[in-house]
């Protein structure tokens, strides 16, 4: 069957490349997919489309719509994650992965700047500094910050601003994410406001800077410092943390103290974290300004050129959702008529209010069941059961909406240069027979 | 449920290892120090040039992931420069590199209706 495997490659390139001409040149036509058409696009694909008179034009069908096969991470302690690239060092976790409430450190997406430092001697004794706007500048080990103030702990969703990049057309700059740059563990740590109340914030003290242990790629100076609104740092749920999962934090993923800054952009979580400044103007660090972490106010035409001086930063993340129950490409029994799904959704600082699953290419909508988050800021479980009313080809489309009404949109929107806050539905190819 | 119990003891006696952290970054380390060769690139004049110049801080999985117009390429140089602290790149051969990067590594995917009617 080379000639068939064949086939099969270079339609999802044509359609990669060029949907409207594939569709063209592939299937001779030249406005909707239809009869002889489609039944070759079944054939391709090795069964029927149920609902292919739902399909748009120029829209490929989830299973045709990968790109080369994807790489995989082999570090001990770290699961099978998408590596997106060696130097720096990232990868994903892919969203069948997530079924976890809590998620496992092994599970957790790698999402590194600069070079992994080595792992410090003696934890108990890493220092972190807290000066600037303050009146009292200090330097604490971490001995001190547990012994000084409460120690708490929450599950909380940290999320790469980058995340859902990949739905981006033309393509952005950076890790080409799916979903899958998301974590929600359980962090325990100090809240980042009781350290800086004991050092006093000045009355300029309006915003913050994050300094951490890790190298720029080229060596000369740190990997990334960005900085944030002082609301966001006075927060209950941002935290210095300490553990994760109840454990020392692993290396990968900032050991021995990092910032948590839940739903917010991931990058000012600041691993190996060594210094806040108080600033009375915005953090000018690398990953700050330009168009880092910045999104249009006014949108832009995507694939323009532009150096994001009117831009605003990102703050909170935009609502998403992951099916974690079946993987895309799953393969049901012949027959399966109802199936059990289920995922986690999340929404920056707000909840999520509704799931809803389409298993008919957004023809109609069933709603989901959604559980509430145990605490601010952690993610929430979703579950419910779809029906396929006869074997073969279906694409399980999901969708959440937050809790000011706001749904993931049918295509990623703000096109931006680098990438940030796409979150459109998902789409999820599975096979019954 | 053994499976499982098993699972579990793994995971904890992963975590409470002292020495994972080392042997973690030290992994990190190996990964970003694989060696790769100036093939990895799409044959064409100008690889020589972009695999020397472009693979001092990172490797090339981001020259490969990437789909731009010549216009953009030509804009992450200058990024590169201004937030990355690359050495300037000028004149002939800026033009080289940035060409060789264009067209093969340039857009794949057009926009709905074959293309931005803003844009060309
Ligand atoms: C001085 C160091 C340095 C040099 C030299 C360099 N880059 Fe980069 N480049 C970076 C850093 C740092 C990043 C950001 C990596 C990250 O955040 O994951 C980057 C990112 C990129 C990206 C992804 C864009 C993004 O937003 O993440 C591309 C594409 C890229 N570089 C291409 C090139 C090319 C082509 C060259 C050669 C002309 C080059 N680089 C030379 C440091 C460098």
């Amino acid at each position: 069957m080379p000639g068939y495997k064949r086939t099969e490659r270079s339609v999802a390139e044509l359609y990669r490349d060029d949907p409207e001409r594939a569709d063209a040149l592939v299937w001779g036509r030249r406005d909707t997919l239809k009869g002889a058409g489609l039944a070759a696009m079944g054939v391709a694909l090795g069964s029927a489309i149920p609902f292919a008179r739902h399909l748009p034009s120029g829209m490929l069908p989830a299973a045709l719509a990968q790109g080369t096969a994807p790489q995989f991470l082999q570090m001990e302690g770290k699961a099978r994650l998408i590596l997106q690239g060696e130097r720096p060092l990232n990868a994903e976790t892919p969203e069948a992965l997530l079924d976890d409430d809590v998620t496992p450190a092994d599970k957790f997406f790698i999402r590194n700047n600069g070079s992994v430092p080595e792992p410090a001697g003696d934890p108990r004794a890493w220092k972190i500094t807290v000066d600037g706007e303050v009146n009292t500048p200090l330097e604490l080990t971490l001995g001190d910050l547990e012994a000084r103030f409460p120690l708490v702990t929450a599950r909380l969703q940290m999320e790469c601003g980058g995340n859902g990049r990949a739905g981006f057309s033309p393509q952005a700059a950076g890790n080409q994410w799916g979903n899958g740059a998301i974590s929600n563990a359980e962090w325990t740590g100090v809240r980042l406001r009781d350290v800086l109340r004991a050092a006093g914030l000045k009355e300029g003290a309006k915003f913050t800077g994050h300094h951490g242990a890790d190298t720029h790629l080229s060596a000369q100076g740190p990997a990334i410092s960005r900085g944030m609104r002082i609301d966001k740092a006075m927060e209950e749920d941002t935290l210095i943390a300490i553990r994760m999962n109840g454990q020392p934090i692993p290396q990968m993923h900032g050991a021995p103290a990092r910032l948590l800054v839940p739903g917010w952009p991931g990058s000012l979580s600041q691993k190996w974290f060594t210094r806040i400044e108080l600033k009375a103007t915005p953090h000018t660090g690398r990953g700050m300004g330009g168009t880092s972490y910045r999104m249009p106010v006014r949108p832009i035409v995507p694939g323009s050129r532009n150096n994001g001086a009117d831009f605003a930063d990102m703050e909170s993340m935009p609502v998403r959702s992951v099916l974690t129950s079946h993987a895309h490409g799953a393969r049901l029994p012949a027959g399966t008529r109802a199936l059990d799904i289920r995922g986690q959704a999340w929404a920056g600082d707000l909840s999520v209010r509704a799931v809803d699953v389409s298993v008919d290419f957004g023809q109609s909508w069933q709603a989901m069941a959604v559980a509430a988050p145990p605490n601010r800021h952690a993610w929430q479980r979703w579950s419910g059961r779809v029906a396929f009313p006869s074997d073969g080809y279906f694409e399980i489309w999901y969708r959440a909406t937050d809790s000011n009404g706001r749904m993931q949109p049918h295509a990623a929107a703000n096109w931006n240069p680098q990438g940030y806050g796409a979150n459109p539905i998902s789409r999820a190819a599975v096979l019954v027979g | 449920m053994l499976a499982v119990g098993a699972l579990l003891t793994a995971t904890v006696a992963l975590a409470q290892d002292p020495d994972l952290a080392r042997r973690q970054a030290e992994a990190a380390a190996e990964i970003a120090a694989r060696a790769e060769e100036e093939t990895v690139l799409a044959e064409g004049e100008g690889r020589s040039e972009t695999f020397a110049y472009c693979t001092a801080c990172h490797n090339t999985a981001l020259i490969r992931r990437s789909a731009f117009t010549r216009d953009r390429w030509d804009d992450l140089m200058d990024w590169m420069v201004e937030k990355h602290g690359m050495n300037p790149i000028d004149g002939e051969f800026r033009t080289t590199i940035v060409d060789y990067l264009a067209q093969h590594y340039g857009p794949r995917a057009r926009g709905p209706r074959g293309g931005n009617p803003f844009l060309d």
